[in-house]
């Protein structure tokens, strides 16, 4: 079984690969185009390129020949929910700490 | 987005919110979501001192959580670490930053989780993940607007 959110946050962790990714999320992107801000050589870039691509997080153009990046959000949103479980837990349980408060302060509270 | 970053206004002094994170039988009362119940809490509110806690589902399934305190600065800062007790999708030992600012009377309580999903990830974050992450939430919620 592949484990999408391990590969999804294997991708994610480097700083190169999630500043490819905040460029794209402006838009489709050529390799040329992304290589610009960093120091370092065209094929690194698209080695960071081939581990987005194979995470899912980016798609390349088939069709014409410079293959514009295009960001791919759905692994994406499988981290979003990761972490939306911690805040369903917290936020929970911070509607709950009103309530408590309110009890003590024997006040009408703001709600 | 790997860092949690929850902000809330409490119309009570930020003694008795910090009170609300730090005294057993309060923290019970309030921890976990809606519905769930929170029991047994040992808390040894001091610095390197151990808290665990535990909360109960409306199915009745426990669920155990455990951490360290690593900053206790009554009533203005918290910090400890945090933990479930069993395997899962949960498993990872995050780091837990509560502040609390007074408002006139309020309290402005900021909460800030840290950490996901290991240390080594939360000791190679830095300025331009946060960017990134905002740039890049923004684009998942555009996506969700459609």
């Amino acid at each position: 079984m592949t484990d999408t959110l391990s590969r999804t946050f294997s991708a994610l962790a480097d700083p190169t690969r999630r500043a490819i990714l905040a460029r794209l999320s402006a838009g489709e992107a050529t390799v040329n185009e992304l290589a610009e801000p960093f120091p370092m050589s065209l094929p690194a870039v698209s080695r960071h390129l081939k581990v987005l691509e194979e995470a899912g997080l980016i798609t390349r153009g088939r069709t014409r020949q410079w293959r514009p990046c295009r960001l791919e959000a759905k692994p994406l949103e499988g981290v979003a929910d990761w972490v939306a479980t911690y805040r369903r837990f917290w936020d929970g349980g911070f509607d709950r700490l009103e309530e408590h408060l309110r009890t003590l302060t024997g006040g009408p509270g703001d709600a | 987005m790997p860092d949690l970053t929850i902000t809330r206004v409490f119309d009570a002094p930020r003694e008795l919110v910090f009170a609300a994170w730090t005294e057993p039988e309060q923290l019970a009362s309030w921890l976990g979501p809606h519905g769930y119940t929170g029991s047994a809490v040992t808390l040894a509110t001091r610095p390197g001192g151990a808290w665990r806690a535990c909360i109960r589902s409306p199915e009745g399934d426990e669920h155990w959580m455990h951490g360290v305190y690593r900053e206790i600065a009554a009533p203005e800062r918290l910090v400890f670490t945090f933990a479930w007790d069993t395997e899962g999708d949960l498993r990872t030992e995050t780091l837990v930053t509560v502040g609390f600012a007074d408002l006139d009377g309020k309290t402005e309580m900021t909460f800030v989780q840290t950490g996901f999903p290991t240390a080594a990830d939360r000791d190679g974050h830095d300025a331009g993940w946060t960017a990134s992450f905002e740039d890049l939430t923004g684009f998942i919620r555009g996506k969700d607007a459609r």
